[in-house]
């Protein structure tokens, strides 16, 4: 699945690359995640529940900085598993604007999801998955925008 | 051709062509079946398996110790375990082999990768979550087309560096050359591109089992919902080492089996190796959605067939190339000489001078597989190619369906008639089927209505199809399945006081074996078919039988059952001449009683014979009555029939009703209409299914997208129309009851009436085929693009 956006967050550009690759503040964005472990400064773990429908799972995702150009650019992948189920993730995202603010922000993703997960939820995952992608970024924007 | 024959029994003796109830349903509708969910023993514990998330992955850890620290668990079994006693891997039914649980590659979605052992079922389901296993995604081959390519990834390295691709088999039958020829001679030749859908026989029931070794005394008692209780038993026999004897195989009610309980899942060995290894029963049961997504399928066959034809709608020849999605192995359930079943039954029940039909088979990253889903080895899939394109025939040569198919029907003086791919049939009239199912359906005023309707814009559509079953495997000289013979058996044993248990080598699943066996009893010997107790399913007690699939058990068993009453019905004819002082050659055998010929007050009664066979019979003769017979029938039965179907399509949902269905079946002589009836229902909405609403689609990932009744659609009783039977009575020559056996026609035949109909519905708007299932998106998308809806 495809999936890609623009957001716009009024932040200074090295703010938000910053706050992007910083695991524990990023990961407090994300829906669902219950820990965030540093391994290096590409590898982290991360520990999530995801719900889609009546299907719940928990998942370890391994993430990986695949590449990094400051403040510009970056692409992490990500694989994840729970019973029964197997996610696979590449995120590209690129970072534009007046060095002061605002910045914008395109991103892309390319997921497969595998296993239970997308064999019972395959009708919903779009929409759910869309729903925890706009969470995410709205959590971000606040929260930098906010100081954070 | 009547409707019925009339029975030459009473009412109380119930033999051939009474509706007796069925004895079985008592017990049933009380809920007090056994199915294998009811077998409990002491000391059982559960079994849950771990499953692959991914389609193709190779295995680079599996860490259990979090599930085996976890409270009631026994034991975690892993592919790793296994193949230290080499049962890593099983043969399949089809000469392939197939994965127990893997080593290092999982190869479908939802594959077995580890198996937990556990005290209760809820403790076994909690610990199977923390199995935890490290995967490597490999590259997913889902579409078998694309399998076959040069570049494809080989799927089964295992096969050796000789069969470095993923092509399992070709297999041929009838004449390349003069079916080239003949088509090259035709004034025309009319192509189809048919793809018979993934499917799965989704019977309530699903599959398990209890394995109960018994350490002590060396004895696996292995209960199984098992549509072949022998085969069974032979195969772990010879895989586990375990002497014959010491194996037995019981099978309890089956709630359904339609050929997917034929197969040996890797779920039934696991549960004997944790029971050999535990020394306690252990207990398996999938759930729905792993018997969706992991049993084996039915059909996926993509079909390019092409008819020969003459201006005036003569069918010259057909040639047919097929492609067939096995999965990941041939876990098919055929007889081994034949690895497409009996798809070259193609030409059907038309005269076609010259037919040459191909098959190769592919592997895929998906479930191995695939089973006759109620229909005798891939006859679903011959019928609906050839249904379907006798339709495209008869538009593009501009002649009615129903009257194309009346000139080209083999005719009843034919028979038997062999086909151009070696098939005998034994006996049909297809012309007065199909003219009873049009004047039941009122064909005409039907084609009257459809183009006043058009003419307003309304879609209605109508659909035939006449087939020809191909059933009863099968003469043991072409028949087998790893190599046994499929003969099927039968022992009677008629007691002191006149009733009688008759054990069987076949399986019963809903049929109702215990009532039409029993009435074969009752024909033959008189003896009423209320004291007859039939018994199938315990290996221990039950002759040797090839089991239950294919239509085969009125046909092969039954053949059995009626002979081996005459074999007791000749011994009683010589305690009736002891009795009555005179010669066997002077008695005659009417209405069970032998009387003496000439003088019809001196007859003594199969009652009064047997309680003689006890306390008195001649010196000399042995005791008892009872007599076992091993048949193996001359030739295969041909059921037919012709359907013809009525649909209305909503306009702005695409959505399909069927408003009429009307199936004609001939099924040779009929043991209990009532039953027939019941078969032919169920049959048809097992038709009905396919044709409107289930297929079991797989997404590039080869992630099952259909693995719970929300996505894989089954009819109710609400989208079920009211079914409108009727018969024609043509006996099999060589059977001797002269049935055929009824089992899947209506599920064969109902397909191809309800996709005829749909295109015909759609057929002014230039539509001219269309694949199943027909659900209301598919049509709408060709409703839209017509610039209709």
């Amino acid at each position: 699945m495809q999936f890609q956006g623009t957001v716009e967050i009024n932040a200074p550009r090295d703010r938000v690359w910053a706050f992007l690759m910083d695991p524990d503040r990023v990961g407090s964005c994300g829906p669902g995640v219950e820990s965030i472990e540093v391994v290096d400064a590409e590898h982290f773990k991360a520990r999530a529940k995801v719900g889609i429908g009546f299907i719940s799972a928990r998942f370890n995702v391994d993430m990986t900085i695949a590449e990094r150009t400051e403040p510009e650019r970056a692409v992490i992948k990500a694989h994840g598993q729970a019973p029964g189920s197997a996610v696979d993730a590449t995120a590209n995202m690129a970072l534009s604007g007046p060095g002061e603010g605002p910045t914008t922000m395109d991103w892309s993703a390319d997921v497969t999801i595998s296993g239970t997960l997308a064999s019972v939820g395959a009708r919903m995952i779009e929409g759910t998955a869309n729903k925890m992608i706009g969470q995410t970024f709205d959590c971000i924007r606040t929260k930098l925008e906010a100081g954070g | 051709m009547t409707e019925a024959q009339a029975p030459t029994t009473t009412a109380e003796v119930a033999g051939m062509g009474h509706s007796m109830k069925r004895k079985e349903d008592p017990r049933f509708i009380r809920g007090q079946g056994e199915y294998i969910e009811d077998v409990v023993l002491p000391n059982m514990v559960w079994m849950d398996i771990v499953r692959s998330p991914y389609a193709h992955a190779t295995i680079k850890s599996i860490d259990a110790s979090e599930a085996l620290a976890m409270p009631g668990v026994l034991a975690v079994i892993t592919g790793k375990d296994l193949e230290k006693a080499g049962l890593h891997w099983m043969p399949t039914l089809a000469g392939d082999k197939q994965m127990v649980l893997p080593v290092d590659t999982v190869m479908y979605q939802a594959q077995e990768v580890a198996a937990v052992i556990a005290e209760t079922r809820y403790q076994a389901a909690d610990a199977i979550q923390a199995v935890y296993v490290d995967y490597e995604p490999l590259p997913v081959v889902v579409d078998p087309f694309k399998a076959l390519e040069p570049d494809a990834p080989v799927l089964r390295p295992d096969r050796g560096p000789e069969k470095a691709n993923n092509h399992i088999w070709h297999w041929e039958s009838g004449d390349r050359a003069a079916t080239d020829a003949a088509l090259a001679a035709s004034d025309r030749v009319v192509p189809i591109d048919v793809y018979i859908p993934r499917i799965h026989v989704a019977s309530i029931e699903t599959c398990g089992c209890v394995a109960d070794f018994d350490p002590v005394r060396g004895h696996l008692d292995f209960h199984v919902t098992s549509q072949a209780a022998h085969v069974y038993r032979t195969v772990i026999s010879l895989v586990s080492g375990i002497p014959e004897s010491s194996i037995r195989v019981k099978t309890h009610d089956i709630g359904g089996g339609f050929g997917g309980k034929v197969p040996v899942y890797p779920g039934y060995v696991i549960s004997i190796v944790a029971s050999l290894t535990l020394g306690r029963p252990v207990k398996w049961i999938e759930d729905r959605s792993e018997n969706l997504q992991a049993d084996s399928f039915a059909r996926d066959y993509h079909v390019h067939a092409e008819l020969g034809l003459q201006n005036d709608g003569t069918i010259t020849g057909l040639r047919v190339k097929t492609l067939a999605d096995h999965g990941y192995s041939d876990a098919a359930a055929d007889p081994s000489k034949f690895p497409a079943g009996l798809f070259n039954v193609i030409t059907g029940s038309y005269d076609i001078p010259q037919a040459f039909v191909e098959v190769d088979a592919a592997y895929t990253n998906k479930p191995p597989g695939g089973v006759a889903y109620r229909c005798s080895f891939r006859v679903t899939e011959a019928v609906h190619t050839i249904e379907r394109l006798v339709d495209e025939a008869a538009r593009v040569v501009g002649m009615d369906p129903a009257a194309f198919r009346m000139k080209n029907f083999i005719r009843k003086d034919q028979f038997p008639y062999h086909t151009p791919t070696g098939w005998d049939y034994d006996s049909g009239d297809y012309h007065t089927a199909l003219r009873k199912a049009l004047d039941l359906i009122g064909y005409d005023e039907l084609r009257k209505e459809q183009a006043e309707k058009r003419a307003r814009g309304e879609l209605m559509g109508i659909g035939i199809s006449s087939f020809t079953e191909i059933v009863g495997a099968g003469p043991s000289h072409t028949f087998d399945i790893i190599g046994i013979k499929m003969f099927d058996s039968a022992e009677l044993r008629v007691h002191p006081t006149g009733s009688a248990i008759l054990r069987l080598g076949v399986q019963s699943q809903g049929q109702g074996h215990e009532t039409t066996f029993a009435q074969i009893v009752a024909e033959e010997l008189g003896i009423p078919a209320s004291k007859v107790k039939v018994e199938e399913g315990d290996t221990d007690t039950a002759p040797y039988g090839l089991g239950t699939y294919a239509s085969r058990s009125t046909p092969v068993a039954g053949a059995a059952t009626a002979v081996v009453s005459r074999k007791i019905r000749e011994k009683a004819r010589h305690l009736a001449a002891h009795l009555l002082e005179c010669s066997a050659d002077d008695l005659e055998w009417t209405n069970g009683k032998w009387s003496v010929r000439g003088s019809p007050d001196r007859f003594k009664t199969i009652a009064e014979l047997a309680f003689a066979a006890y306390t008195n019979h001649p010196q000399g003769m042995e005791a008892g009555l009872e007599a076992v017979d091993y048949y193996d029938p001359p030739n295969l039965t041909f059921p037919f029939g012709s359907y013809v179907c009525v649909v209305d399509i909503d306009k702005g949902t695409g959505q399909v009703s069927v408003r009429r269905f009307v199936a004609v079946d001939d099924c040779g002589n009929i043991i209990n209409p009532m039953i027939v009836d019941g078969q032919i229902h169920g049959g048809l909405t097992m038709g009905l299914a396919p044709s409107l609403y289930e297929e079991i689609p797989y997404d590039e990932n080869g992630n099952n997208l259909a693995g719970t009744f929300m996505d894989y659609l089954l009819p109710t009783a609400l989208e079920t129309p009211a079914w409108e039977t009727a018969k024609t009575i043509t006996p099999s020559p060589h059977h001797p009851l002269g049935a055929k056996g009824v089992g899947e026609s209506a599920t064969v035949g109902a397909p191809p009436a309800i996709a005829n109909a749909v295109v015909d519905a759609l057929s002014h708007l230039g539509v001219t085929h269309m694949d199943i299932p027909l659900t209301p998106h598919k049509v709408w998308r060709v409703l839209h693009e017509k610039g209709v809806a």
